[in-house]
């Protein structure tokens, strides 16, 4: 579903490089989590694949779904099916959360051919996830993540997930700011939306998030590549001897 | 004052008068003997065909909103095209009421050129909004000058559309002079559709009695100048008035709005807020002024202006002005510019909406907080979708 191959990206306004020739495969069904230290470059690629401006490729390439990603704008890779969880979820004043999410869904059925939805059938749609994350109508009837505590905002993000059922899910630091009632509530969304047709690359610091979201494959990044690849238990082996190990090989 | 300088063509079709020099303080940034690049001959006679007008009416997107609807083409009242008021206690006259306010530029040409008005008094609590439409029709270049009297008697409430729309070059020139009574409630709306090439010169006049509620919006996003005048001011305690406006500009339009808010008695609250979004080469101005006269205590007023500018080559210039002859007031200012925030459209693009369609949204949450002012919920959201669908709308017409 996801080729990243030997990806090289420097910062747009500086010649700083941050990921040095990263390569990463994700197939259909499979949970990746990528594990790294502060800088190792996991933001950076949360947002090259979600195709924020600001950042440069200079070698390498990425297909989603046999499609050059890198060619596609932000809204055109969300059509096609990828979703970035924010690791600081963006405040928006003005703009209601129900109408964003309405345009949204309602805009990438269009660019794919597919009918848009009523209203109606809408509501009933946002209604029904919203109760699986104990997202109340209150909060949706704020603006986007106005006002909103940090549980909250990550609660929202996955119900936007939820709603777009998107094929491809990047989680960015989604346990960051979370106390452990509220990682529970998120990882159960998280965990509800796995399906074998849908794949998810879990960014994460800490092992913590992947007790309870499980991930088929771990990948330590250092340096803006990936050192380690291993099962699950590759987690646990980080959370006990800590980045330094792992790094050094790099190095 | 006036400068002596040769006279310019516009001028010499005024017989004579003379336009706002910009060194007057006032017209710093809207140099009139400039903008206006040509004679705009007053009271020029120019035939339209009904179903040029009709075509035109339709145009008008509170045209659904108001029962009542008070037509001027080309500065003449229209009767044929025009549904009075059928309520006893809304009074329309055809009349051209004597100017009341101190002399100023628009006022004088008003003054010289008007061909048409009415007066509208309203003597109780009209639900049904009242609107008058101004259409200009495709002709030669001329002056079209109307001027209203709106009275609102103590205890009245009223809601009050304005609409100004056309195509062609012209130059309209519009003066409205409201008095609200003791203890009264008026919304009005002002929407400014003129056409790309008109000139919008206008000048408001209002007047507020004890206890009064206003609100007042004007939606600024036709004509190539514009240049709208207000004054405010308060005569009777305890009043609250809100002004309130929005430009949306783009390619090389310009607009400046200058406001006088009057304080002359005690415990009024005056607020003034302007979402001005300017896109291109657009240029937007504000001027706002606040008099507290000796002895207005208690008067809380407060104004700001905002500009949301889509280019580099846009520009927004606000002038604050506080006059205080009163020590135990609360008066403030705010002004701010800036472009989109590029982190809300990333996030907004990220969930599959296009970049126009983001940009249209954060314009929309942008001028919300003016068009909230805005009382009357069908109009808000006419001109909420308006200015929703502004940015696509003004890109493909420029291709």
């Amino acid at each position: 579903m996801l080729e990243i191959n030997n990806l090289h990206v420097k910062l747009a306004d500086e010649d700083r490089a941050i990921l040095n020739g990263l390569t990463l495969n994700v197939k259909r069904g499979e949970v990746h989590a990528i594990m790294g230290p502060n800088g190792s470059g996991k933001s950076t690629l949360s947002y090259v694949l979600a195709g924020r401006e600001g950042y440069e490729v200079t070698d390498g390439s990425v297909t989603f779904k046999g499609e050059d990603l890198l060619e596609l704008a932000p809204d055109q890779r969300a059509a096609k099916g990828l979703f970035l969880a924010f690791q600081y979820p963006i405040e928006i004043p003005g703009v209601a959360t129900m109408q964003f999410l309405k345009v949204a869904l309602n805009s990438q059925r269009k660019a794919r051919g597919e009918k848009e939805l009523t209203t109606p059938e809408f509501m009933k749609l946002v209604k029904d996830r919203a109760q699986k994350l104990d997202i109340s109508q209150d909060m949706l009837k704020r603006p986007v993540n106005v006002g909103f505590s940090g549980g909250e905002k990550k609660r929202a993000e996955i119900l936007q997930m939820a709603v777009l059922e998107p094929s491809l899910c990047i989680l960015d630091e989604t346990d960051s700011g979370l106390d452990i009632d509220a990682l529970r509530v998120v990882a159960d969304g998280v965990n509800a939306l796995r399906s074998p047709d849908r794949a998810m690359v879990v960014i994460t610091h800490y092992q913590r998030l992947l007790d309870y979201i499980v991930p088929d494959h771990v990948h330590v990044l250092s340096q803006g590549r990936i050192v380690k690849s291993g099962g699950k238990e590759l987690a646990l082996e980080l959370e006990a001897k800590g980045y330094a190990e792992f790094t050094k090989e790099a190095a | 004052m006036n400068i002596a300088v040769n006279k310019t063509l516009a001028e010499l079709a005024y017989d004579g008068m003379l336009l706002p020099h910009p060194r007057l303080e006032d017209w710093k940034w809207t140099n009139l003997r400039v903008l206006i690049d040509r004679p705009y001959p007053p009271r020029l006679k120019v035939a339209a065909a009904p179903k040029e007008i009709e075509r035109l009416l339709k145009r008008d997107p509170l045209a659904k909103l108001a029962q009542a609807r008070i037509v001027f083409v080309n500065g003449e009242f229209a009767e044929d095209y025009s549904n009075l008021p059928t309520d006893g206690d809304v009074r329309v006259r055809h009349h051209l009421a004597p100017i009341t306010a101190e002399a100023e530029p628009v006022l004088d040409m008003n003054a010289a050129f008007a061909t048409g008005g009415v007066e509208i008094e309203i003597a109780s609590n009209i639900d049904a909004p009242v609107a008058i439409v101004h259409v200009a029709t495709d002709g030669e270049a001329r002056t079209i000058a109307t001027r209203h009297r709106v009275k609102v008697a103590d205890g009245a409430s009223a809601t009050l559309f304005e609409t100004h729309l056309g195509e062609g070059a012209y130059l309209a020139n519009s003066v409205v002079d409201i008095t609200v009574g003791a203890n009264a409630k008026l919304d009005r709306v002002k929407l400014e559709i003129e056409s790309s090439s008109a000139i919008h010169l206008a000048h408001a006049v209002i007047t507020l009695g004890a206890n009064v509620l206003l609100r007042d919006f004007t939606l600024t996003s036709g004509a190539r100048v514009n240049r709208q005048n207000g004054t405010l001011a308060f005569k009777g305690e305890n009043a609250d008035g809100k002004i309130a406006g929005s430009y949306l500009l783009s390619g090389r339009q310009h607009a400046d709005t200058r406001l006088v808010i009057d304080h002359q008695v005690p415990k009024c609250t005056s607020r003034e807020l302007f979402k001005c979004v300017m896109d291109e080469n657009a240029r937007g101005v504000f001027q706002g002024k606040a008099i507290v006269r000796p002895g207005a205590q208690k008067t809380d007023g407060k104004q700001s202006s905002h500009a949301l500018l889509l280019s580099e080559t846009a520009e927004f210039d606000a002038k604050p002005e506080l006059e205080i002859y009163a020590d135990d007031v609360a008066c403030g200012h705010g002004a701010t510019s800036g472009d989109i925030d590029h982190n809300h459209l990333f996030y907004l693009q990220s969930r599959g909406i296009p970049e126009a369609e983001a940009k249209s949204m954060l314009i929309g949450a942008f001028v919300g907080e003016a068009f909230d002012t805005i009382s009357h919920d069908g109009v808000r959201d006419v001109l909420t979708r308006f200015a929703g669908k502004w940015l696509v709308n003004h890109k493909e017409e420029a291709r």
